[in-house]
């Protein structure tokens, strides 16, 4: 059995490169791409740890989060196709509409 | 080393490189494809966790319909991203990176803390032992069916509210315009509701309503020229 601290490494490495996309990345569907790697970094944190104490709860968050995710791909998604109709373009930059 | 850790160490090099190509990929369908990588390499760490049924729900989930429905967007937008992204403005770039760069350092130093502090109960579960059904859909299924209930039955009617939110946000400017022509709204109505700037009173023909299509004018002979 593995430590459970290398697949909390892991699921570390892989929130960091999820929030480095979220942050830096211009290109929406890009940054829709990157929530979902966080997200799946957190499911791997509760799968670790319903491993870890032998207890299947953690996993049944962890499809309710598969769940989540897909709600929020499928909206997401359809507000990308919105913008690209309203717009033209999936550069994030561009939408400060309600910032200004 | 023994086969479980060879196992475990090249997913996760895996699941790491692949993402890290997902976010750097310039063109969405190969961070696509990458993404795809990652998940399969997470299920693998999913299956040494004993979690199984979580694993294939993983890559049916992700890998198969969510991929799929962000391909197919990135084909119908399609959009091409080649040599767009050179010509911003830094500054934006460094500002961000700046303030993302120091949350992230702060991240890891607590987490180094904690992480140490904590190290006897991070141990592994090496010596705990579990049931031979751990994991399994039986067990999962029979957790999401009685304690969990009421949060499976909220999330089946969030995933409702999902789909039929994507299918009114995802709708073109013609389309709510003619359902709402259809529907009976008035002229004036239908300006104050941001629809009216096409005539309304164009999509109804006498005949009834016509098939407008974002593809053009509809012809009577179809697409092809009539065959």
């Amino acid at each position: 059995m593995l430590p459970i601290t290398h697949f909390l490494y892991l699921a570390f490495a892989l929130f960091l490169i999820g929030t480095a996309g979220v942050l830096l990345r211009r290109n929406v569907l890009i940054v829709l791409m990157s929530i979902e790697l966080m997200l799946n970094a957190a499911n791997i944190v509760l799968v670790a740890f319903s491993r870890m104490w032998g207890n299947t709860d953690g996993q049944v968050l962890a499809m309710l989060t598969i769940a989540v995710a897909a709600a929020e791909a499928a909206v997401g998604l359809a507000i990308v196709v919105s913008i690209f109709r309203a717009r033209t373009g999936t550069d994030i930059d561009d939408l400060s509409l309600l910032r200004d | 080393m023994t086969g479980e850790q060879v196992v475990f160490y090249a997913f996760a090099a895996l699941a790491v490189t692949s993402a890290l190509a997902t976010v750097t990929r310039r063109n969405p369908v190969v961070a696509a494809v990458w993404l795809v990588a990652t998940f399969f390499a997470v299920a693998v760490c999913y299956v040494m966790l004993s979690a199984t049924f979580l694993a294939a729900i993983q890559i049916l989930v992700y890998a198969g319909a969510m991929m799929v429905l962000f391909v197919f967007v990135i084909m119908v937008l399609d959009v091409d991203e080649r040599g767009r992204e050179e010509h911003r403005r830094p500054s934006r770039i460094a500002k961000i990176s700046y303030y993302g760069s120091l949350v992230l350092s702060g991240g890891f130093l607590t987490w180094v803390l904690v992480g140490s502090l904590a190290r006897q109960y991070l141990k592994p579960g090496a010596d705990l032992r579990l049931r031979p059904e751990f994991g399994s859909a039986e067990d999962v299924g029979h957790l999401l069916f009685t304690k969990y209930l009421f949060a499976f039955e909220a999330i089946s009617l969030m995933l409702l509210a999902a789909v039929i939110g994507a299918v009114v946000v995802a709708r073109s400017h013609r389309e709510r315009a003619k359902e709402a022509t259809r529907s009976g709204m008035s002229p004036e109505a239908l300006h104050a509701a941001g629809l009216g700037d096409h005539d309304p009173a164009g999509d109804i023909a006498p005949g009834g309503p016509t098939p407008i299509t974002d593809f053009g004018a509809p012809s009577a002979t179809g697409h092809d020229g009539g065959t």
